[in-house]
């Protein structure tokens, strides 16, 4: 008896002890992964603040004795920055915020209306998320040199005698054209993401609403909008930061208002053309600087946006 | 058998839809099918630059043949950028699950924890991470790897003295912790997609599975893993593109600097080629998998 008494003791006291054994190892996982993510950024920060004497000395850890906002002083003037800053908010915000409302009308008309040629439609989605954009922003290119539909512009000019078709490389055009038909940066996720938070969404209010008299475009604006503010969040956030990482797309289509990651991209070589060369060390210490001033805007912007995106993500459910 | 052609209103309903959709048909047609049509033609052609036009002369499989057998590279840089899919691609979808699974807990910190972890998606831009991670290495240490900042983290030499361990070790366990780094850094999107899935699943599974007694890793299999197949296909190709396709990789980087130097043609070819070894590779992965969800797609 007393035997089987102190095995259930052990027991319960075995089950008690589990989920704070548990709690620690969760904590470890979590403590260890932050690590991970903290330790170059806050590596970033404080060598762009160090000066080239403190960064090779090695009494001075963390905290330089002397902060000094040389680095991004150099870092800024290679940069361009202010015409690199109004470039990135120019091309690249508005194009994000373009592609946010027109990816969710075209996921509203996937996720609710039967057509003809639906099922082409969605494998064509699938292969817009599997085909990198890399694949055809050389053609891209050569037609925004040259815009043109399909040859139409070229046939009218040939006939009229006349250059019809402008060149809109480098100006905010080559962003916004892609973001207002849906076919963007990313667009395919961003659609996926808007396409299966509406197929989650209860049908019978916009029935209600078709019945009443109130047309899909109406219904669409005043009834699934509203209700669909975390799916908007989720893919707004998401498209923000897509387009102000963007590189890819931007090295090709700019050659003169170059945005913010493009400008980044060539820091080491702008610094040499202000007379610091790469292998000296305020190069690296610029470079540095120059990450900092980089990200600063979008992380302010999501500490004010975390708590909402933050909750949006627990309530976008995307399903299988 | 005629097909039955729908009723009115099932038809003004379906014109409706047509209307949501057009601009993303044209957009697919203008900025999707033909470029990659055209990109298609410029892997087998010659491309040059008059005043007011573009010239494409047709020419057979010089591109190609230059690609396969006269670049020195190309060979090389594909099989790196394998054999780093080979390694990083579970790892990824390993580290974002086990993220994903202990974020969408309960716990105290539960907001900052997520809040650091969504950092990744923040920064997680090619050019920062090559910089913070990778530049700095190459100026202070001539190792020119995340080595750097990886031995500033955590000194493995120090612990493998103090183990009493041969040094020779370190080595291996530089390149793993190096490949972590990478891993968590880039399983950030991956996380969040993840966690959303998660949330969708109904409670009630749980509860039914915990009524019926089954143990947690039994629940994981049983319930949360077969209600994520899809969203894992979701992540598995987004981390596919990713890893191909980042700027890390070096032949998506060299036809870059080649398209720079507007040298088109080659280029174009040398993706093509890629990509298409890539999507061989994967599609060969993915039979058995892709048949079941794109039936579940609908």
């Amino acid at each position: 008896m007393t035997d089987l008494a102190k095995g259930r003791k052990i027991k319960q006291t075995a089950q008690k002890i589990q989920p704070i054994l548990y709690g620690i190892f969760r904590l470890v996982i979590l403590l260890a992964i932050s690590y991970i993510i903290i330790y170059p950024l806050l590596y970033m920060v404080s060598s762009a603040l160090k000066t080239a004497s403190a960064f090779q000395d090695p009494s001075v850890l963390w905290i330089p004795k002397v902060f000094t906002g040389e680095n991004f002083k150099k870092a800024m003037e290679a940069m361009n920055f202010k015409e690199s800053l109004f470039s990135t908010l120019k091309f690249e915000m508005i194009s994000a915020l373009i592609e946010t409302a027109t990816c969710a009308v075209t996921a509203y008309g996937l996720a609710r209306f039967k057509f003809p040629g639906k099922k082409l439609l969605m494998l064509m989605l699938i292969l817009l998320i599997m085909v990198p954009s890399q694949m055809i922003i050389v053609p891209m290119t050569i037609n925004f040199s040259q815009l043109d539909f399909l040859g139409i512009l070229k046939l009218i000019g040939g006939i009229i005698g006349k250059e019809l078709r402008p060149n809109i490389l480098d100006t905010a055009a080559c962003f916004y054209l892609p973001s207002l038909l849906s076919v963007g940066l990313r667009s395919g996720i961003c659609i996926f993401i808007y396409h299966q938070f509406f197929a989650g969404l209860p049908k019978e209010l916009e029935e209600a609403a078709w019945i009443d008299g109130s047309a899909p475009p109406r219904t669409f604006l005043q009834i699934a909008l509203p209700s669909s503010s975390v799916a908007i969040i989720t893919v707004l956030v998401l498209s923000c930061v897509w387009h102000w990482n963007d590189y890819y797309l931007a090295v090709m289509y700019t050659s003169d208002n170059f945005p913010l990651a493009v400008s980044l991209a060539s820091l080491p070589q702008r610094l040499s053309l202000i007379g610091i060369w790469p292998g000296d060390i305020r190069n690296t210490l610029g470079v540095m600087a120059g990450c900092v001033l980089f990200v600063i805007p979008i992380l302010v912007a999501y500490l004010f946006l975390q708590r909402l995106f933050v909750k949006s993500i627990d309530r976008v459910g995307i399903t299988g | 058998m005629k097909k039955k052609r729908p009723a009115g209103v099932e038809r003004l309903k379906s014109r409706y839809g047509l209307m949501f959709v057009t601009p993303f048909i044209v957009g697919l047609i203008l900025f999707f099918v033909v470029p990659l049509i055209n990109s298609l033609m410029y892997a087998f052609s010659d491309i040059r630059f008059e005043p007011g036009n573009t010239v494409i002369t047709f020419t057979g499989l010089k591109n190609i043949k230059y690609v396969l057998f006269e670049d020195p590279y190309f060979i090389n840089n594909v099989v790196k950028g394998f054999s780093t899919f080979a390694y990083s691609f579970p790892l990824i979808i390993v580290v974002s699950l086990v993220m994903a699974l202990i974020l969408v807990q309960n716990f105290k910190g539960r907001i900052f924890f997520r809040g650091i972890s969504f950092m990744t998606v923040i920064i997680a831009s090619g050019v920062v991470i090559e910089f913070v991670l990778r530049y700095q290495g190459a100026d202070i240490t001539s190792a020119g790897t995340e080595a750097s900042i990886m031995e500033d983290m955590i000194n493995v030499e120090s612990i493998l003295t103090v183990l009493g361990l041969p040094s020779q070790i370190s080595q291996y366990f530089q390149v793993v912790l190096e490949s972590i780094m990478t891993v968590i850094w880039n399983s950030g999107i991956q996380t969040l997609l993840f966690i959303s899935g998660l949330q969708a699943i109904p409670d009630q599974l749980y509860e039914v599975s915990k009524v019926e007694g089954a143990t947690k890793w039994e629940e994981f299999w049983f319930v949360t893993f077969p209600m994520l197949s899809k969203i894992l296909v979701l992540v598995s190709a987004f981390t596919v593109v990713e890893l191909f396709t980042s700027k890390t990789d070096r032949v998506v980087s060299s036809a870059y600097t080649m398209m720079q130097s507007t040298n088109y043609h080659e280029s174009t070819a040398m993706l093509w080629i890629y990509f298409l070894i890539v999507g061989i590779v994967v599609s060969l992965i993915y039979i058995p998998f892709n048949k079941y969800y794109l039936k579940r797609w609908e």
